[in-house]
């Protein structure tokens, strides 16, 4: 028979546990819609940002005019991956389905003879990382502030162009989790070089009815857009990771309250049941030893 | 009218109807109004003004950027702005704009001289 001490304290300690995943997720809730509405802000530039350049490489025929930066090296051999995590854990599937996803990839990489090369964001990519064998090459976390957050992509981006130009690196993608919504969050590759033309395609139709002047010339104009819209696009998939932690934690969380109930629920009849049985017990004793005398 | 949107990278800094605005162009200063022909530019780091009936309405640092023009709507994507109208040369240098661009040696001489010399008035 359990012990009705032993009970009380595991009642009490997962009621306290209760109270520190219900906390979290309220946290994380408000955490989320500040998250979102800067995901959702900083939109509106990155659009603009990519209309532009797409009209701007769309406009210039010949793609052999445009620089590598824009249209990726022939024959790539490197590949950086950069793996947008979270700083900290509690947060159900958020890094490792990302890690997973990460794997899968350097692997398909390996297999077209490419070798990877990773710079991670986020405390836990980096202790992970840290133990395989691939090349990490930088590190970045701390992003607990918009400003930091920005910061910390200026810095990315120099890196990359730094590498790229040094030969260094070929080819530039981003992984990150996509916040589809509250309860859904989808690792997401995007290719910094080559540049994606997904999303220019659609927009290309946008654009043939207006045809652009630039000033200065194409060239200068790219120049200056090029690291700008690296800028833009990791800033981007840095604030979409961010509003996906605080949309995974929220979920998680709310799983943990609502388990810890559960449990709560179950020991409260085991330990009830436990007292009662205590009780009948002592009385079938005291019964028993009246009738005796 | 035209459709003036102001853009940062971190969200949209203001949307609104003028009559014409005056940026400043990376090889000159243009004016933008409704019917201007498509056109795609860089930003120097100067003045940006709004002007109605000939006058000046409001005044805007900008310490660079992109502007993107048709028909009716005039979308600027700039690093940083600051309102004139809130600085002037007694405060510029509390102002966020000149603590940010500090150090940077062509965009801080700009703000200084935008703001102690605003090229309208």
């Amino acid at each position: 028979m359990p012990n009705l001490k032993e009970l009380k304290n595991r009642i009490s300690s997962v009621k306290s546990t209760r109270k520190i995943t219900s906390a979290m997720k309220m946290v994380a809730a408000s955490k989320l819609r500040r998250a979102q509405d800067l995901a959702e802000s900083s939109r509106v530039y990155a659009d603009s940002l990519s209309f532009i350049l797409s009209s701007l490489a769309g406009n210039t025929k010949n793609s052999s005019d445009l620089p590598e930066i824009l249209t990726g090296r022939e024959n790539s051999k490197i590949s950086l991956l950069i793996i947008n995590s979270s700083d900290r854990g509690l947060c159900g599937g958020f890094n490792s389905n990302l890690f997973r996803n990460a794997k899968n990839w350097i692997s398909e990489q390996q297999e077209k003879g490419k070798s990877v090369k990773i710079i991670t964001v986020g405390k836990k990519a980096s202790s992970f990382y840290r133990k395989t064998d691939l090349d990490v090459i930088a590190n970045f976390d701390d992003l607990n502030s918009n400003d930091k957050q920005l910061q910390v992509s200026e810095e990315i981006k120099n890196k990359i162009m730094e590498l790229f130009e040094n030969n260094e690196i070929d080819e530039v993608s981003i992984l990150f989790n996509k916040f589809v919504s509250v309860i859904a969050q989808e690792p997401t590759y995007q290719s910094l070089i080559p540049l994606s033309n997904d999303e220019a395609d659609e927009e290309m139709t946008d654009t043939s009815n207006a045809v652009f002047e630039f000033e200065p010339d194409k060239n200068e104009l790219l120049e200056y857009l090029v690291p700008r819209n690296f800028l833009t696009q990791i800033y981007r998939s840095v604030l979409e990771s961010s509003a996906s932690e605080h949309a995974a934690r929220m979920t998680s969380m709310d799983n943990a309250t609502r388990n810890a109930g559960d449990m709560i629920d179950g020991l409260t009849l085991t330990y009830n049941r436990t007292r009662q049985a205590f009780i009948t017990k002592e009385l079938i004793e005291i019964i028993s030893g009246a009738e005796a005398v | 009218m035209i459709n003036l949107k102001v853009v940062s990278p971190q969200k949209v800094i203001f949307e609104k109807e003028v009559e014409m605005a005056v940026l400043p162009g990376a090889e000159g200063d243009f004016a933008a109004m409704p019917n201007h022909s498509p056109f795609i530019s860089s930003l120097r780091p100067g003045q940006m003004v709004i002007m109605s009936a000939n006058k000046v309405d409001e005044s805007f640092f900008v310490s660079g950027g992109l502007v993107m023009l048709k028909e009716k709507v005039c979308e600027v994507l700039v690093d940083q702005i600051e309102s004139l109208s809130d600085v002037n040369s007694s405060n510029y240098q509390q102002s966020k704009t000149f603590q940010e661009l500090e150090g940077n040696e062509t965009a801080l001489g700009t703000f200084e001289q935008v703001v102690n010399n605003p090229p309208y008035k």
